[in-house]
C-alpha cells in the first residue's frame, strides 16, 4: 500500500528533523523544504503531496501563510496545517478550513489531524 | 514737538494692548454700563452720553443713550482729542473749536453743539477712552463744577467696572483654558493611537482658543520644513496638511530652533512676516501661535494655532499651549515606548516558544529507545504546560499572569476544559507563581485522568479560589476539588507529580491533599505578597 504524502516545511532542521520522524512514524511519507519557495518547486514536481506541515517564520520574504494562500490558489485538494511560536494572527487573511498549532504542540494532537486530513 | 508725538504713540500702544486685554470691544450691552451713561445725561441734563472706547481704526461705544450707531471712524472722534493728557475735555460749542468745527457730526444732521469727556483710566494708567454727555444746542455756560465732579465720578465707576469685568473674564477663560488642559490630559490618556491623539488634541485647542486651525507638524532636522499629517479646522477655514517649507511664510525659524514659541499678532505688521505674505494670505494666517515641542535639546515638532484675524496672544494662552504640546508629546512618546514594548515582548514570547520547541525536538529524539512511552508523554505535557504559564504571562508583558488565565490554558491544552468549573476573583500572579501554578494544575489534572474523577464520564472538577484579606497581607486560597469519580484509592508512593504539587504556589508548601472517599480534595494557600513577586 503506498503511503500518504506529507511536506514538512520548516527552517530550523532541528524541527524539521523532529516534525519529520514524528510524522514518518505514525506510517505517511515525509518531504522537507527549509523554506516556502523550495516547498513550492516540491509541490510543481510532486503531485501526490496530500498535506503541508509548515512554519510561518522563515527566511526568504514568503512566510508559511502566503504560503498557504498560494497552495489554496494552485493546488486546492492540499490541506495545509500551520505552527507557529506566535500567536494566531486574527486579523491576517487566511484561506478558511487550514489547522493552526501554536508551539510546542502535542504530537497526538498534529498526528490526529494529519491523519484525519490524509485520509 | 517730537516729544509730545512719542507720548502719543506710546499712548496709543499702550491703549491698543490695554482695550486688547480688556476683551470688550463688540460684546453685547451690559446693564451696568447702560446704567452709568443714564446717570451721565441725566446727571448734566443733556439728551446724549456715551462710554467711548478707542480703537485703533474706530471709536466703539460700549454704552450709549441717546445714540443709535455702536461705532463711528476715528477721524470724527471728539473723544480723543488730548486723550492722553488724562483730562476732563470740554468743548462749549463744536462749531467754534478748530478742532472740531468740519466734523462730520458736527455739521451733519446729528448737530452736535457741545461736549464735555472724563477719561476712563485704568489702574495700570492706560487710558482707553471717556465717559463723555453730547448736547444738540450750545452751552455756552459749561457744565457747572457739581455737573463735572459727577461726570469725572462716573467715568472712574465706568473705568472700575471694565477692569472688574476684564478680571472675571481673565477667570473665566483661565477656567477655561484649564478645563481644555485636563479634556487633553483624559483623551491622550485613553488614546492608543497617536495620530487620533494629535487630532483630538488640536480640536480641543482650536475650540477653545476660537482659533481657526490648529495641529501638530513634525519638522525636519534643520527646522525648515514641517510635515502636517492632520489638523483642526474651523467651518470655512482651510486644511493644511502636506508639508510646508518655513521660510516661505517669513523668517520663522530662529525661535523654534532654540525651543521658543513663534508669535505673531498681526502678520501684517510683524517685521518676520510682512515681506512674506502671500503664502500666509493663502491659507488665511492672519495671526499665529508655533510652539516647538523639543525631546532631547532638539525641536522635533511643532504645535500651531492660527488665525484669520489680528490676535494678542495673551501670556495664558501662551503657557496653555505650551502645557498643551508638552502633553501631547509625552503621551506620544509613552505610545511610542509602549509599541516598542509589545514588540521586544512579542520576539521574547516568539523565541521562548521556539526554544521549548526545540528541547521538545530534543528530548523526543534522545528518548526514542525509551519503552515506556507514557514517561515521554508525560514530559511533552508539562513542557506544554509551562508554555502555557508563558502565554498567560506574555499576555499581560511578563510581569504578571491572571490566575484564571494560566489554569484555563493549561486546562484547555490537555483538553478538559467542560468538565473542569473555574470560579474566583481577578487574581494576579507574578512569573514566579504563575510557572509553580501551571505545573501544578498540570499535575492534578493529570492524576484526575489517570486516576480521579475525570476517568468516569459524569466526574467533574471544581476549581475556585478567593482572596482572604489580612492585616499585613492577603492571603490566596485555592481548592481544587474532584466528585464523581471512583472510589479514591491514596496512592501507595509518591511520584514526581505528587513531588510538583507538594512544591506549592510560591515553593514553600502550603498544600493539602486529602484523599476524600467522595473524590480528591486539594487545598493551596499562599500569601499575595509572595505571589505577586518576581
Amino acid at each position: 500500500m503506498v503511503k500518504p504524502v506529507v511536506l514538512v516545511v520548516e527552517d530550523e532542521p532541528l524541527l524539521r528533523l523532529f516534525a519529520t520522524d514524528m510524522i514518518e512514524e505514525a506510517g505517511f511519507e515525509v518531504l522537507q523544504a527549509p523554506n516556502a519557495s523550495a516547498a513550492l518547486m516540491t509541490l510543481e514536481e510532486r503531485l501526490d503531496v496530500r498535506v503541508v506541515f509548515t512554519d510561518v517564520n522563515m527566511p526568504g520574504g514568503i512566510d508559511g501563510i502566503m504560503l498557504a494562500i498560494c497552495i489554496r490558489r494552485r493546488w486546492p485538494t492540499i490541506q495545509i496545517i500551520i505552527t507557529s511560536g506566535r500567536p494566531w494572527p486574527d486579523e491576517a487573511v487566511v484561506p478558511a478550513d487550514i489547522v493552526f498549532f501554536a508551539k510546542p504542540y502535542r504530537q497526538d494532537r498534529v498526528l490526529d489531524t494529519v491523519r484525519k486530513m490524509a485520509a | 514737538m517730537s516729544l509730545s508725538a512719542d507720548r502719543t504713540d506710546f499712548g496709543a500702544a499702550q491703549r491698543a494692548r490695554a482695550l486688547a486685554d480688556l476683551m470688550v470691544l463688540d460684546t453685547p450691552d451690559e446693564q451696568a454700563f447702560d446704567d452709568l451713561v443714564f446717570v451721565a445725561a441725566k446727571a448734566c441734563d443733556v439728551p446724549i452720553a456715551l462710554i467711548t472706547l478707542l480703537d485703533t481704526d474706530r471709536q466703539w461705544f460700549k454704552a450709549k443713550y441717546g445714540l443709535e450707531v455702536c461705532e463711528t471712524e476715528i477721524e470724527h472722534s471728539v473723544c480723543r482729542i488730548e486723550i492722553d493728557q488724562g483730562d476732563l475735555l470740554e468743548i462749549v460749542d463744536l462749531t467754534n473749536d478748530a478742532r472740531t468745527k468740519r466734523n462730520p457730526l458736527v455739521t451733519g444732521v446729528r448737530h452736535f453743539r457741545a461736549y464735555a469727556g472724563a477719561p476712563l483710566v485704568l489702574r495700570s494708567g492706560a487710558i482707553v477712552g471717556r465717559l463723555c454727555v453730547i448736547d444738540t444746542v450750545p452751552r455756552p455756560e459749561g457744565l457747572s463744577e457739581m455737573e463735572k465732579a459727577m461726570l469725572q465720578a462716573l467715568a472712574r465707576l465706568a473705568s472700575e467696572n471694565l477692569e472688574l469685568r476684564r478680571i472675571a473674564k481673565a477667570s473665566e477663560r483661565l477656567t477655561a483654558l484649564q478645563t481644555a488642559l485636563v479634556e487633553i490630559g483624559e483623551t491622550i490618556r485613553s488614546s492608543h493611537d497617536t495620530a487620533e491623539m494629535a487630532s483630538a488634541t488640536a480640536a480641543i485647542v482650536g475650540r477653545t482658543l476660537s482659533a481657526d486651525r490648529a495641529g501638530f507638524g513634525s519638522v525636519n532636522e534643520d527646522v525648515d520644513t514641517i510635515d502636517v499629517e492632520t489638523d483642526w479646522t474651523a467651518p470655512g477655514a482651510v486644511s493644511i496638511a502636506g508639508r510646508h517649507r518655513l521660510n516661505e511664510y517669513g523668517n520663522l525659524r530662529e525661535p523654534l530652533v532654540v525651543g521658543d514659541p513663534l508669535v505673531v499678532w498681526d502678520a501684517l505688521t510683524d517685521d518676520r512676516t510682512l515681506h512674506n505674505l502671500e503664502s500666509a494670505m493663502r491659507v488665511g494666517v492672519r495671526s499665529l501661535v508655533d510652539m516647538p515641542v523639543r525631546d532631547r535639546g532638539k525641536t522635533i515638532a511643532v504645535f500651531f494655532v492660527h488665525s484669520a484675524h489680528p490676535r494678542p496672544w495673551p501670556a495664558e494662552e501662551i503657557s496653555f499651549l505650551r502645557s498643551a504640546a508638552d502633553r501631547l508629546e509625552a503621551g506620544v512618546a509613552r505610545h511610542r515606548t509602549e509599541q516598542q514594548q509589545l514588540i521586544v515582548n512579542g520576539e521574547i514570547a516568539h523565541r521562548l516558544k521556539n526554544m521549548l520547541t526545540m528541547v521538545q525536538a530534543i528530548a523526543s529524539q534522545t528518548l526514542r529507545s525509551v519503552t515506556d512511552r507514557e514517561a515521554v508523554y508525560a514530559f511533552e505535557r508539562r513542557l506544554m504546560a509551562l508554555s502555557a504559564a508563558h502565554d498567560a504571562l506574555h499576555q499581560m508583558s511578563w510581569t504578571q499572569a491572571d490566575l484564571q488565565a494560566v489554569a484555563a490554558t493549561v486546562i484547555d491544552a490537555i483538553g478538559f476544559s467542560d468538565r473542569v468549573d473555574m470560579s474566583g476573583p481577578a487574581v494576579a500572579l507574578g512569573p514566579r507563581a504563575a510557572l509553580s501554578f501551571s505545573l501544578i494544575v498540570h499535575e492534578l489534572l493529570t492524576n484526575a485522568c489517570k486516576y480521579g474523577a475525570l476517568t468516569s464520564d459524569d466526574g467533574h472538577v471544581s476549581l475556585s479560589w478567593d482572596v482572604e484579606v489580612g492585616q499585613d497581607d492577603d492571603l490566596l486560597r485555592v481548592t481544587w476539588r474532584e466528585r464523581g469519580g471512583p472510589p479514591v484509592v491514596p496512592p501507595t508512593h509518591r511520584g514526581f507529580g505528587s513531588k510538583l504539587i507538594n512544591i506549592g504556589l510560591v515553593g514553600t508548601g502550603g498544600v493539602d491533599v486529602r484523599y476524600e472517599p467522595a473524590g480528591l480534595t486539594a487545598d493551596l494557600h499562599a500569601s499575595m505578597r509572595h505571589l505577586v513577586q518576581g
